[in-house]
């Protein structure tokens, strides 16, 4: 009873902040393809505040406006307020899950699956699993063809430092006695396991990586009225990398999520401390390896362009990393609308997968119009979104995870 | 109440996508930028959304013969409840009306949909090279047929006018279906009343603009901006009225009060000097950047004179811009320091705008509640921000003591309720003290030729 309140007066707190002024509209992707007032963050924000204030039930109709969000603070960027609409939207989907029995049979059998560290680690098993939830749009079954492996890409695009080999491995600006460890992401892991192996290949030109068995992130719990779990999760994670001084991740969402750690657990006396500690510890790979003054193995032929994840972009503010590296690893081109979500977000073009496609849309005429060979990335899901886009346009542009060019 | 029979008709007509009749897909229709609370939420029955002026006109001859209440909607950035369908009936959203029909740059006019936002409409102009000056603070999101139906200001008002300077004429479908058109591209034109500022302003009380032909300017060459920090609020203010007087007219004043400053300064985490008591942004525009600095020198010239304390000159656009976001975040840094902000939108003869600002400053020390004043003060056009928390004992009465005061001295001075937000719901109560009881009987009179069944937007004005 006292964890609904806290969530209702958390969900009170934010969006009473919104002064209804409607610069969230136009900014905002989904309000991009489908115009109406509760698509928006002003449509969702006050829904959430008349519910709050008795107007509404907490029911499976609300949850369902609530669901319909990508999650990807453009709203919150653009706001004069800066309302988190975000954090909003999650604490009322499980404000609703806790009300109505959860969060519904299709998400509890995802949260579920990426309990198991088991499951996700016999990725083939994990596929089998999905599969049969009906959870196949995740995971991207006959999307391998159309994905480009690093020695494809190094034959096709080799340029003169490509062909000089791999540049000596650069003296790493964070400490050299710096325990560095590798955040093993579920998506990353089931799906690109390739762009995992140049990950740990790169990392392990500049320092001795460890490898834990570490947990999900916890961001598909925390997003979907499981916050128990996902609590459960970030305790243990914590506990496995007590160890490390810098934890690395290669997927946008992971990194994100687990740098909000310590504000999840600052009411936690037992876990408060080493929560805060466990988050400033976190690391998307580009900021990562900028911090280490890393330079990519070769320069190649390759025309690049990044699609900036929400998460990395607006979550965790990292948008110069990224490209700077790609600068140097190719003829990087930033294309128009680059930081604009591509309607991948989670589970989220699984759940509305005609939304998420004409989201896709726009992000693929914007790669087409950049004229990029190659479109580099720094989250799972965004590669599968891309991934179709690179399939819809023909083979007009290929998709990299960026451990893969550098 | 609609009937199933007549949400068919509707359906229909604009297609079943465009029309939404559940209870949450309502809501969202239901309220707009104005302080009126959510709840008990003002829900429109059904949400119907034209794609022409051929649905707009099916659907108002189905709403006339069935004396549906019709509110006509844009992008609801209103201030004072205008597009809020307060008797429920049908919310017309008129926001996938969205073409720029004509760009006429011999004649420098443009014809557009009014589902254009302002911002859109001002790029594609600018993109040849052409201005159209009209800028309220909602420009990015807000819609022009909101713009022309609320006579819309903005912060160029003191050197380019306000929105009904540029509209030279208009289609408007009348509450019984019916097409006209009235003014038109012709500068010159006294045939007939001038039906185009009739309907400008009009708050869709007396039809739905469906198209406007607007008027456009040459884009000035050069602008620069300029900061002038006073340890006086009258010194400030006294500056800008030398200016004006000197024959500087710049292309926007913009005066913030302490409050507002410290306010901006808090949300945007800057260290603003606790002994500034008054900030005024100036744009200043003109042919070259000899014209420029001359303005500039001249502007800083009259503020030392009247011992200003800090003069900031725009090295760059770059430094104009982080100048400018000092005042657009001003509105929702405002908004922030307390429950409720209760915005108000005073007009007064330039020379009053000193006065006033004083008088408000008394107004909220005699009741005890923060008010917050910033504004146009080129044009004397004021926001005075009443930060309130209604939930506190007494404080409602307290609050509603001091708007009744703020408008009183802004009739006293000559001056009226509102500049640029319209009347909507919030100022009905007054406008019979700003208009006289038979002035308010002239625009019932004129309500009741054009819409005798009273549909378009009931309740509102007066």
């Amino acid at each position: 009873m006292d964890k609904d309140k806290d969530l209702l007066q958390q969900v009170k707190e934010i969006v009473s902040q919104c002064d209804r002024c409607g610069t969230c509209l136009p900014v905002c992707p989904l309000f991009g393809v489908k115009d109406i007032e509760a698509s928006s963050a002003r449509g969702k924000n006050n829904l959430a505040r008349a519910m709050v204030e008795g107007g509404f039930a907490p029911d499976a109709k609300m949850l369902e406006k609530m669901n319909f969000c990508l999650l990807c603070r453009t709203c919150i960027d653009n706001c004069p307020s800066k309302v988190k609409t975000d954090e909003a939207t999650i604490a009322l989907r499980q404000y609703i899950a806790d009300r109505t029995g959860g969060p519904g049979v299709k998400y509890r059998a995802l949260g579920g699956m990426l309990k198991k560290t088991g499951l996700v680690k016999l990725s083939a098993g994990a596929l089998g699993v999905t599969k049969k939830l009906g959870l196949g749009g995740l995971v991207p079954f006959g999307m391998a063809p159309s994905t480009l492996g690093r020695e494809q890409y190094l034959a096709r695009f080799a340029g003169p430092a490509a062909l000089a080999g791999p540049s000596p491995a650069s003296p790493a600006a964070v400490g050299a006695d710096t325990k560095v460890a590798y955040f093993h992401g579920c998506g990353m892991r089931m799906m690109f396991p390739d762009a995992v192996a140049e990950t740990l290949t790169i990392l392990g030109t500049v320092t001795a990586v460890r490898q834990v068995d570490n947990v999900c992130c916890g961001l598909p719990h925390l997003a979907h009225g499981m916050r128990d779990d996902f609590l459960a999760l970030a305790k243990e994670n914590i506990r496995l990398f007590a160890d490390a001084d810098v934890i690395v991740s290669d997927c946008a969402s992971c990194a994100g999520t687990l740098k909000h750690i310590g504000a999840y657990l600052a009411d936690d006396p037992e876990w408060r401390d080493a929560a805060k500690a466990f988050s400033a510890k976190i690391m998307s790979l580009s900021e990562y390896l900028v911090k280490a003054g890393y330079r990519p193995r070769q320069r190649a032929g390759a025309k690049l362009t990044f699609h900036e994840p929400c998460h990395l972009g607006r979550g965790q503010g990292i948008k110069k990393e990224p490209r700077q590296l790609l600068k140097e690893a190719g003829d990087y081109v930033e294309m128009p609308g680059a930081d604009t979500c591509c309607g991948g977000a989670g589970s989220f073009h699984i759940d509305y997968p005609e939304a998420a496609a004409a989201v896709l849309d726009k992000k693929q005429a914007n790669i087409e119009k950049s004229g990029a060979d190659i479109v580099v990335s720094e989250c799972p899901v965004c590669l599968v979104q891309l991934n179709k886009a690179a399939e819809k346009s023909g083979g007009r542009f290929k998709v990299m995870h960026i451990s893969q060019v550098l | 109440m609609i009937t199933e029979a007549i949400k068919s008709k509707l359906r229909a007509v604009v297609g079943d996508e465009n029309v939404l009749d559940t209870n949450l897909d309502r809501f969202g229709y239901s309220y707009d930028s104005s302080f009126i609370p959510l709840l008990p939420a003002n829900n429109p029955d059904i949400v119907v959304r034209p794609l022409t002026t051929d649905e707009v006109s099916k659907v108002m001859v189905i709403a006339n013969a069935h004396a549906i209440p019709v509110t006509a909607r844009g992008a609801a950035s209103g201030r004072t409840g205008g597009s809020i369908p307060v008797r429920g009936g049908m919310s017309l959203a008129l926001d996938r009306m969205t073409r720029i029909i004509e760009f006429d740059e011999r004649n420098m006019m443009v014809t557009v949909e009014p589902g254009v936002r302002t911002i859109d409409l001002y790029n594609h102009c600018a993109a040849k090279g052409l201005f159209y000056p009209p800028d309220p603070a909602s420009w990015k999101f807000s819609t022009m047929g909101g713009n022309v139906a609320e006579n819309a200001g903005g912060m160029r008002a003191v050197k380019y006018g306000v929105t009904n300077n540029y509209v030279m004429g208009l289609e408007v479908v009348l509450a019984d279906g019916r097409v006209i058109n009235t003014g038109g591209k012709a500068i010159k034109n006294v045939t007939g009343y001038n039906l185009t500022q009739l309907f400008t302003g009009s708050e869709g009380t007396l039809g739905i603009i469906t198209k406007m032909t607007l008027r456009l300017i040459s884009m000035p060459k050069a602008r620069n901006t300029l900061q002038l920090m006073f340890p006086s609020l009258d010194d400030a203010c006294a500056t800008i009225h030398a200016m004006l007087q000197a024959g500087i007219v710049p292309a926007a004043a913009e005066l913030m009060d302490k409050m507002s400053l410290q306010a901006v300064a808090r949300h945007r985490k800057l260290d603003i000097d606790q002994a500034i008591e008054a900030c005024v942004v100036i744009e200043i525009d003109g042919e070259d950047t000899a014209a420029l600095d001359k303005q500039a020198e001249a502007i800083e010239k009259i503020a030392r004179s009247l011992r200003v304390a800090e003069v900031r000159i725009a090295a760059d656009a770059k430094e104009a811009e982080d100048i400018w976001a000092i005042r657009r975040g001003l509105s929702s840094a405002v908004g922030a320091m307390a429950p409720t902000r209760l915005g108000e939108d005073i007009s007064v003869p330039r020379d009053a705008f000193p006065e006033v600002v004083r008088r408000i400053k008394k107004i909220s020390e005699t009741h005890g509640i923060p008010i917050a004043v910033y504004g146009h003060a080129g044009d004397g056009n004021l926001h005075p921000s009443v930060l309130c928390d209604l939930a506190k004992p007494g404080e409602e009465e307290r609050v509603h003591k001091a708007v009744d005061e703020i408008f009183a001295v802004a009739l006293e001075v000559g001056g009226t309720l509102s500049g640029e937000h319209g009347i909507g719901m919030t100022k009905r109560k007054y406008i019979a003290s700003a208009l006289g009881e038979d002035g308010v009987e002239v625009l019932k009179a004129i309500k009741l030729a054009l819409d005798p069944k009273g549909i378009l937007n009931p309740d509102k004005v007066w």
